[in-house]
């Protein structure tokens, strides 16, 4: 493990009255690191303050040991940016849109154009690059922008949401990519993401963004530390004294819109529901067992999971979450 | 195998950044508009006027040679000069619409804004690369074709204008197209800024103008005030381009207050770029 790429202490950043970094500190390794967070949490504040879009209010941020602020373009030519946003020039064909980002990044025209082809046909876009981008769909424009943000081969690559909007096939695909340039390719990255499975399949480390402030951060598997058992369970009955004494056991849970997802404390199992049920007086209709996601690990770690919270809609979740009896 | 695990290269050959940025950017938006058949087509027309003076210079000099005298009507001094560009300056109008409108609006539309800045350029880098494609077009059908003209001139009638008196016919003519091409280039630029649709931002522009010519016609014909072309830029520049030229002045306004409005719409033009043209967007 390497000197921190990134480093920023107390960075706060602010749009006019709104706070969206609140004084964090932290780093960024080399490797692939995700930066977790729901919408609004600060996570594309924080790349733009990298990319010295932004200058921060108070504390520092360096990036290769140069501040973004005052050497912006030193600090940019050594990142790639692939922006949550679509963007493409219209009218123009993947062979050409890509080899003018490189020649934007100061390559020589004619190596651009090498490159652009070679880093097209590295994303699975060599048969479709004399199209023009305007032409493509989501996926194939989603390559075209890792494409861009790799033609120049760039020391640290920035992803702000790689996956928006492809579907299931082409999110593996995407992701398998992103696996590729950071292990195979050895690129430092840093991937932006509010799906928690993208982050998991890709990243070592993560940091966890929550309304301008840091959660966590760390190594994933550290983080996460041993799951826990969950149970989806639907109950009839008094089923608030019977999550009062699930609470009193050490168990935590989720309401949904249907139902509830039990928390097990360590070492517990279903008959400890059983039992609780039984001296409630309430009848158990539904168990069903499951295993704690990474999901319900950050969640927890976001403070969304008690009693009668909700996830929230950005932190998507695989739960099924059963009602209860009516 | 995947495709994608078949050859990517390291890129190791990084050179120092260069200090001319911009090209790059010029060089694209203008292969990109010069792609479109209207607008080259519309290039060609800009040309019109020139051909139009160019045989109007031939035809006076060439009479001149069987009537005495003939040659002498061609007005002496940059008066024709003047007459060309106020014609010029309508196509002008016309081209820089068409192929300025969307040079920022649709880079704001498609998010290729974020391409350009997010490399190592700066917001003057990218604003110097969009204003050089439409000072580009426009210097070709004003610098060029009035330059073109005044050598005719020169070759044709050496007498009245291969003299030392008008030595600084030359430079004017250049410096009048610098002016022309500036007063309609950067204005269209920051109107583009303002919108992400290129025909809204073409629109807006074109009937800006228009709006502004129209207003100072009527508010100097109604109250009969000179100092009415001051609303309308395109008087601007046609008032300062006689004053440049020594052509005989159509107000009794002094050239500096024309002068003083178009530096005043540049310097607004470059504000509302500067606070346009960035990378992250607030909204308040």
């Amino acid at each position: 493990m390497g000197a921190p790429l990134v480093d920023f202490k107390d960075l706060a950043v602010s749009y006019g009255p709104v706070v969206a970094l609140a004084g964090v500190s932290g780093s960024f390794l080399p490797g692939p690191t995700g930066l977790l967070g729901p919408n609004g949490a600060g996570k594309t504040t924080l790349l733009k303050t990298l990319l010295g879009f932004l200058k921060p209010d108070r504390g520092s941020l360096t990036a290769f040991g140069l501040d973004p602020a005052r050497e912006p373009l030193e600090v940019r030519r050594r990142i790639g940016y692939m922006p949550e946003v679509d963007c493409h020039l219209p009218g123009m064909t993947a062979a050409r849109f890509v080899a003018f980002a490189a020649e934007l990044s100061g390559l020589p025209p004619d190596e651009a154009t090498s490159r652009a082809h070679e880093v097209l046909y590295y994303v699975g876009l060599d048969e479709a690059r004399y199209r023009t981008v305007d032409t493509y769909s989501t996926g194939m424009k989603q390559r075209v922008k890792l494409a861009q943000a790799l033609v120049h081969d760039p020391d640290l690559l920035l992803l702000d949401e790689p996956t928006n909007g492809l579907d299931p096939e082409g999110r593996e695909e995407m992701l398998a990519l992103i696996r590729d340039v950071a292990t195979r390719r050895e690129m430092s990255l840093i991937l932006c993401s509010h799906l928690l499975r993208d982050v998991e399949s890709v990243c070592e480390r993560v940091i966890v963004l929550k309304q301008g402030e840091i959660a966590a951060s760390g190594r994933i598997d550290e983080l996460t530390g041993p799951r826990r058992s969950i149970y989806d369970v639907r109950v009839k009955g008094d089923a608030a004294a019977f999550l009062t004494d699930l609470k009193d056991h050490g168990c935590e849970w989720q309401e949904g819109e249907d139902g509830y997802r039990v928390f097990m404390s360590d070492g517990a199992g279903p008959d400890v529901v059983f039992r609780i049920a039984k001296e409630c007086g309430v009848q158990v209709r539904h168990l069903r067992p499951g295993v704690e996601s990474l999901e319900d690990v950050f969640l927890r770690a976001l403070g969304h999971t008690g009693p009668g919270s909700e996830r929230t809609a950005t932190a998507v979740g695989a739960a099924v979450v059963m009602g209860p009896e009516r | 195998m995947p495709i994608y695990e078949q050859a990517y290269r390291k890129y190791e050959a990084r050179e120092a950044l260069r200090t001319v940025r911009f090209w790059p950017i010029t060089r694209e938006a203008l292969r990109l508009i010069l792609a479109k058949r209207s607008f080259l087509a519309l290039l060609v027309i800009g040309w019109v006027p020139f051909l139009g003076f160019a045989i109007y210079v031939w035809a006076l000099t060439q009479f001149g040679q069987v009537a005495e005298g003939m040659a002498s009507a061609l007005p002496r001094g940059g008066a024709v000069f003047a007459q060309f560009f106020k014609w010029q300056m309508r196509l002008n109008l016309l081209l820089t619409t068409f192929g300025g409108a969307g040079l920022v609006a649709n880079d704001l539309r498609t998010g290729a804004i974020l391409v350009y800045l997010s490399r190592p350029l700066t917001r003057r880098d990218y604003v110097i690369g969009k204003l050089s494609v439409l000072l580009a077009i426009n210097l070709f059908v004003t610098l060029v074709p009035g330059l073109l003209l005044y050598g005719i001139a020169i070759a044709l009638a050496p007498a009245q204008f291969l003299t030392w008196d008008l030595a600084w016919l030359g430079p004017a003519v250049a410096l009048h197209a610098v002016v022309l091409s500036l007063a309609l280039s950067l204005p269209a630029l920051a109107v583009s800024s303002l919108s992400r649709s290129g025909r809204v931002a073409g629109l807006a522009f074109f009937g800006l103008l228009m709006g502004l010519d129209l207003v100072a016609l009527i508010v100097g014909l109604i109250g009969r005030w000179p100092a009415a072309i001051l609303l309308s830029i395109q008087a601007c520049v046609s008032a300062l381009g006689d004053a440049l030229l020594g052509a005989p002045r159509d107000t009794a306004l002094a050239w500096a207050y024309p002068a003083l409005v178009l530096i005043a719409i540049a310097l607004g033009s470059l504000a509302v770029l500067r606070a346009r043209v960035r990378a992250v967007e607030i909204v308040r």
